[in-house]
């Protein structure tokens, strides 16, 4: 298993880090702002 | 005597019905009606009663001639009394063309208030169901939804307020 080789360590926690800042930027900026939207939208139309 | 002509060629009947008067208008102009008719009696009257006076007949028959003269004199010298109406006429036209205006200002608010309204009902008839409308029209027609995202995210809450009672939670944990 290549991810318990110690040679490994370094290049996997860069890459998790850079995995997660992606991960956490694009949903913040751009999923999750998408859903709050829609979901404002819906609790709108049902208030008419 | 333009007045006069004017005054007789008007239709009383006509004026309140054809106009639609109603209310204090109609009570105005019965109330003016009444008051040009009462004014008009009176002249036929008063134009019918004799208006020369036979100071000689006078003169055999009473003793005292002194004052049937100076009566005479008066008589004589009596001017009617004559009055400028030129300035009242100018109020009132003033009045006229004030209320013209009026009037004209608010047929134009009138007209574009029904454009308005026109504008509504049509925006009504064609308007499609929800079902058929996207998060992005929906948000157009109500900028609010786009503020009010914006300061949910801004605070980091990812849930709107009420949401979850309303709708239900679908998440499994």
């Amino acid at each position: 298993m290549p991810q318990l080789v110690p040679f490994f360590f370094v290049n996997q926690v860069v890459f998790t880090f850079v995995i997660l800042t992606v991960l956490i930027y694009t949903f913040t900026k751009f999923i999750l702002p998408r859903f709050v939207r829609t979901f404002i939208s819906r609790i709108y139309i049902n208030k008419l | 005597m333009a007045a006069r002509s004017a005054a007789l060629k008007i239709d009383w009947a006509k004026v309140s019905t054809s106009l639609g008067l109603r209310g204090q208008t109609a009570a105005s102009l019965q109330a003016f009606k009444k008051r040009n008719d009462d004014a008009r009696r009176k002249v036929q009257v008063l134009s019918e009663q004799p208006q020369t006076v036979d100071f000689s007949h006078y003169r055999g028959i009473l003793k005292n001639k002194a004052i049937v003269d100076e009566l005479e004199n008066h008589f004589k010298t009596f001017k009617p009394a004559t009055y400028d109406v030129n300035r009242q006429l100018k109020a009132i036209d003033a009045f006229e063309a004030q209320a013209v205006q009026n009037a004209e200002a608010t047929k134009g608010k009138v007209e574009a208030e029904l454009q308005n309204l026109q504008k509504t009902l049509e925006n009504i008839e064609t308007a499609r169901p929800f079902e058929d409308l996207t998060v992005d029209e929906v948000a157009s027609a109500q900028p609010e939804i786009d503020e009010k995202t914006a300061s949910l995210v801004s605070k980091g809450k990812w849930m709107p307020p009420g949401y979850k009672e309303r709708f239900g939670d679908l998440s499994a944990v």
